[in-house]
């Protein structure tokens, strides 16, 4: 019996990399810090995924059955992994829960830490009641309460949506673009006018990222089958007048200031590093790129290395990531994991 | 080097009181010039679906801002404060008084149609500033167009009898525009016919505006076409919120007999 493969983090990077060794017959070790597997469309409740417009309990806890169904996977939650040393092949490792284990090889799948919209303190979040996060839009559709504004429970009438709230921007340490927000927000504004058909729902971006095939199935049909506005303003603060959200900026295609009354307002939030990297870089002995995500070896021969052999890295851990490829990103280091754990004369 | 943020300063905004005192202080003319705010404080969001609601503007809300109509533009070329781009925009977002600032320039759209062609999002934007037109008149912000009153007289003619005859058009045209039936390019034409006598074409010209010819079994088609359109105008106005009554010249436009 050859050693497991050890993976960190059970989220869709985490849950694929885990089935595909399984169905292969790889032993793994899925450590996940959470009580709970999924990762963040389970951990914080998303509602429909793009693409497939599918739940997310429905699609990735499809994933998390499968893995947990599987005697090739030994799971543990609320878990880290405290020591990690050795070399391909033999590496040693402790858990938090005390079990102690040989690995051939593991798989980094850390993930990312939604921003935290307090960070922008301009924009309202965590000031008024009814500024709200996509995280948050997300599971109030997941829930089936709806889209309702916190402060009273009310049908909001018009909710502007901001975009880059925790990306591209300098001021704020966060120079990336978080890929997927553009595309989300899209979807939830086609979401909020599809449940609440009188309410107006305004988009207001720097640019529309919205890239490759979503330009069809998210910015187009936004616009044309429901009627989502795009404004080009880069907000400069969210106020209040006591009984609307007041969102002032520059509407820039007309050249005049804007203070528009609105009933919720909600921040696409970006994508950080996730929080522990830095204990993740240390533990694991690998290092990060230079805006905090886990760095990868090798841009094109092998993406998922990283900086040190044996030690592979998927999904959102790498940089902004959406969950297709990510699950793709998982299967692709579980097949370099995999290779790893043949007798050397079996590799070509 | 030239401000030119002066250029979004607009002259009625700039206020400035002849005789003005602050606190003792003599403040009168131009040291008690202050410019008003510009502020966009609200979005009329009927605005988008009245556009919407009249023949052309179907499309508007798939507009993303590129340009290309406004590059394309015949109009444009001449008059650069004539931008479509920027009216689908204001109405797309709910300016109204912005979009009213316009008023006497956006009907000036001549339908070459270079535009509908240049749109990568078929918006087509010939059609929006037809119904722009049309807005504008039916709220009352503009006067019909000379092109509008020849297009009513032309349908009128339609309805009526199922065919146009020229001279009659012409005549009603000139008639309800105001304008003298002896333009000299139309007392040339018949000098130059005349030149040429031929007798054929002028009896059968001059047999037509006597007899007003119909299409045969037409009446049926007329009360088909006048439903229609009393039933559209009656539509229009519904979505633009406007009394259903129209107005007398409409009436005539339609074809529907007065009450």
């Amino acid at each position: 019996m050859s050693k497991p493969i050890l993976i960190v983090g059970a989220g869709p990077a985490g849950l694929a990399a885990a089935h595909a060794l399984a169905s292969v017959g790889q032993s793994v070790v899925l450590v996940e810090k959470a009580e709970r597997l999924g990762g963040a469309p389970i951990l914080s409740g998303y509602a429909k995924l793009v693409p497939s417009g599918e739940w997310a309990k429905d699609a990735i806890g499809g994933m998390v059955r499968r893995v947990q169904e599987s005697r090739l996977i030994e799971v543990h939650r609320g878990a880290t992994v405290t020591a990690f040393s050795g070399a391909p092949g033999e590496f040693n490792v402790e858990l938090s829960d005390g079990k102690r284990l040989q690995a051939g090889a593991a798989i980094l799948c850390t993930g990312f830490t939604h921003f935290d919209s307090l960070n922008k303190p301009e924009w309202g979040f965590g000031t008024f009641p009814d500024v709200v996060t996509t995280a948050q839009v997300e599971q109030m559709i997941s829930s089936g309460q709806g889209v309702r504004c916190p402060s009273d429970g009310r049908k909001p009438q018009r909710v502007a949506i901001l975009l880059c709230v925790g990306s591209r921007d300098r001021q704020i340490g966060r120079e990336w673009c978080s890929k997927i927000c553009c595309t989300v927000s899209a979807n939830i504004a086609m979401e909020i006018r599809e449940e609440l058909p009188d309410c107006h729902v305004y988009v207001y971006y720097m640019d529309i990222r919205t890239f490759g095939l979503y330009e069809t199935k998210y910015y187009w049909r936004s616009q044309e089958e429901f009627k989502v506005k795009y404004i080009k303003a880069r907000i400069a603060e969210v106020t209040s007048d006591g009984e609307k959200l007041i969102v002032k900026g520059e509407d820039t295609l007309v050249k005049r200031p804007i203070t528009i009354p609105f009933d919720m307002v909600v921040h696409a939030i970006g994508m950080d590093p996730n929080v522990e990297n830095k204990s993740i870089a240390s533990v694991f002995g690998v290092t990060l790129e230079a805006h905090g995500y886990l760095a990868r070896g090798n841009s094109y021969a092998n993406t998922a290395e990283t900086s040190r052999p044996g030690v592979f890295v998927a999904g959102a851990a790498t940089g902004p990531e959406t969950i297709d490829d990510s699950i793709a990103q998982g299967h692709a280091a579980a097949a370099r994991a995999l290779a790893l754990m043949q007798p050397a004369q079996a590799r070509a | 080097m030239p401000i030119h943020e002066k250029s979004l300063i607009r002259p009625e905004n700039l206020k400035t009181h002849e005789q003005l005192v602050v606190d003792g202080v003599d403040v009168s003319g131009h040291w008690s010039t202050f410019i008003q705010s510009r502020v966009v404080t609200d979005y009329n969001e009927a605005l988008q679906e009245e556009i919407a609601a009249l023949p052309g503007g179907e499309h508007i809300h798939r507009c993303w801002q590129c340009g290309s109509c406004t590059n394309a533009c015949t109009v444009n070329a001449v008059n650069p404060d004539f931008n479509p781009r920027y009216w689908i925009y204001l109405v797309r977002m709910g300016m109204e008084s912005e979009l009213l600032r316009d008023k006497d320039i956006i009907w000036q759209c001549v339908s070459c149609n270079k535009c509908t062609y240049a749109c990568p999002r078929d918006v087509v934007p010939e059609g929006v500033m037809k119904a722009l037109s049309h807005w504008l008149e039916l709220k009352g912000h503009t006067r019909k167009s000379p092109s509008m009153i020849f297009d009513e007289v032309f349908t009128e003619q339609v309805i009526q009898r199922g065919r146009i005859e020229e001279g009659r058009i012409i005549q009603r045209f000139f008639r309800r525009t105001g304008q003298a039936l002896g333009q000299d390019w139309l007392i040339e034409m018949g000098r130059r016919l005349l030149r040429r006598l031929p007798l054929g074409m002028l009896t059968r010209l001059g047999l037509a505006s006597v007899r007003a010819p119909r299409t045969h079994g037409w009446a049926r088609s007329r009360e088909a076409l006048r439903e229609y359109v009393a039933e559209e105008h009656a539509r229009q106005r519904r979505a633009l919120g406007l009394s259903e009554l129209i107005e007398g010249a409409q009436r005539d436009a339609a074809g529907i007999p007065h009450a």
